[in-house]
């Protein structure tokens, strides 16, 4: 029984002291960008190398107060396709721990009124994470084209909304079939035989019409610009830019007269 | 959505590639966006910002740009002539053909793609003096002055060194080339087409601490194997699922 005592006794000490270790911590970690001085007690604590505290969310010391960090571009696709899966699935956390060090160092900037050197390496994680993403999704898009001839994607198809204007819904998974779902159906009704919906549907196609013209006048008007400006413009390039205007129809029109040419 | 307000306000292929940043960020740090519906799904996604932008000879990256951009400045149209081919690199030697340094030579140390401008080193510079008062004569600055690539300056031939008209052409191995119109040689692309913001060349870029190594990003792990990614994971870390779903509708 004193055996058992004197060993919970021990523990509980052993608790209190990791208790107020943490607690340090935690305060020293909350002050520490700001004076760079202080030393972690807890970093002497761990058995690993690794410092696995509160600091990982901050970016090395050294890079504290700096006007440039300099890393290099993110990872490309076709680098990540070389790499095999448990290889991408440890990258993905050194991304996300990588991007959360950022933001934290983003914020703690932000609060120091101080500047956060090189802010596109956020940029440069995410567009990783994209990438490694778009790579795992390639990969079992296979296996399930092999297998089950889909893709395995969450499937898309092109419904009528409430309001008789088509868009792509993301379809979702559910327990029950459609037609037992009344609150689904509810949800989704369709007004689109009604009065009003027609009415909005015919002034929403006028207000689209009005705009791709206002859009094709508008590139029309700036081709007659150009021909105006540059005489020895080139016709293929204005083409190859502006496919809406017909530039044939336009060419002798008064309008594309230089001022070049009222002078002889 | 205004294609015509769209193609004026692209950052060019060229910018893109001597920044050596994210596209994401480039939008990022030129965009102004005044007002926006707060991120929630009662709002429709509507925004107040700048749509047009005037580009000038900073990057859009920059404080500068964002100077010159500033809110409640409105510049007049610029109109830039539609070129179908880019033939000209920094670290290209070319010949001035208009202005007070007409027929010199220079190497171009600056591409702005989005005005169809090139910077040459040295050459169609401008006095300007900064600061002049009664009894201060004030400082004189030099700087170069941007050159229309239609047709204020000419690619230099090497052969020569006289300034030709030239033209893209495909070798017989099917690289793609610039050719002299005049003598029918290859006009080389420079070295300095490949800088960017970062490094002079790539093989000269120096890895940072935290850069994964060349060796380590180049190695290849893969092996294929009739699995998705969770089968191949879960495998690894030893996890078994041997539960069967339930039948489930997708609508």
């Amino acid at each position: 029984m004193a055996g058992l005592i004197s060993i919970s006794k021990t523990l509980n000490s052993m608790f209190k002291s990791f208790s107020s270790l943490s607690v340090m911590n935690i305060s020293k970690t909350k002050c520490v960008p700001r004076t760079s001085s202080v030393v972690c007690p807890c970093s002497c604590f761990h058995a690993t190398s690794v410092k696995q505290d509160l600091m990982e969310f901050f970016d090395d010391k050294n890079n504290w107060a700096k006007n440039e960090v300099k890393v290099g571009r993110s990872w490309k696709k076709d680098e990540l396709r070389i790499k095999s899966n448990s290889d991408l699935h440890k990258l993905w956390f050194v991304l996300l721990k990588e991007k959360n060090m950022l933001l934290t160092m983003e914020h703690e900037s932000k609060e120091q009124i101080q500047l956060f050197p090189n802010p596109e390496r956020i940029d440069k994680v995410e567009e990783s994470m994209k990438n490694l993403e778009d790579v795992v999704r390639e990969r079992n898009e296979a296996y399930f084209k092999l297998e089950t001839g889909q893709t395995g994607e969450r499937p898309v198809c092109v419904r009528t909304g409430s309001l008789g204007l088509r868009y792509n819904h993301r379809m979702a998974e559910h327990i029950i079939p459609q037609f037992m779902n009344k609150e689904w159906q509810q949800r989704h009704k369709s007004y689109a035989h009604t009065r009003d919906v027609k009415n909005f549907i015919t002034l929403y196609r006028e207000k689209k019409f009005l705009e791709k013209r206002k859009a094709r006048n508008r590139e029309r008007n700036h081709v007659i610009g150009l021909m105006k400006r540059f005489p020895n413009l080139d016709f293929e390039a204005v083409k190859e830019q502006f496919p809406s205007v017909d530039i044939e129809k336009i060419r002798y029109q008064k309008k594309t007269r230089g001022h070049r040419e009222n002078i002889c | 959505m205004r294609l015509s307000v769209v193609l004026c306000n692209k950052v060019a292929d060229l910018t893109k590639q001597y920044s050596n940043l994210p596209e994401s960020y480039i939008k990022r740090a030129m965009e102004q966006v005044y007002w926006r519906t707060p991120a929630a799904p009662q709002y429709l996604r509507r925004e107040i910002k700048r749509k047009k932008y005037y580009f000038g000879v900073h990057r859009p990256w920059t404080a500068e740009f964002q100077a010159e951009n500033q809110r409640g400045t409105i510049r007049k149209k610029v109109f830039v002539e539609p070129i179908r081919e880019w033939s000209y690199f920094k670290g290209d030697r070319v010949e001035v053909l208009v202005g007070q340094d007409k027929g010199k030579q220079g190497i171009i140390s600056q591409v702005i793609q989005e005005r169809n401008w090139v910077i040459v080193e040295g050459l169609n510079c401008e006095l300007k003096v900064y600061g002049k008062s009664k009894d201060f004569p004030g400082v004189y600055l030099k700087s170069e002055q941007p050159l229309l690539v239609t047709n204020e300056v000419a690619l230099v031939d090497p052969s020569d060194l006289k300034s030709s008209a030239i033209e893209w052409r495909y070798t017989e191995a099917g690289q793609k080339v610039r050719v002299s119109v005049r003598t029918g040689r290859i006009v080389p692309i420079p070295k300095g087409a490949e800088e960017t913001y970062d490094y002079k060349t790539k093989a000269t870029y120096k890895e940072s601490e935290r850069d994964t190594k060349a060796s380590e990003a180049t190695e290849i792990t893969f092996e294929p194997a009739l699995k998705t990614f969770e089968m191949d994971i879960m495998e690894c870390m030893g996890i078994q699922e041997d539960r069967v779903p339930a039948k489930t509708f997708w609508y």
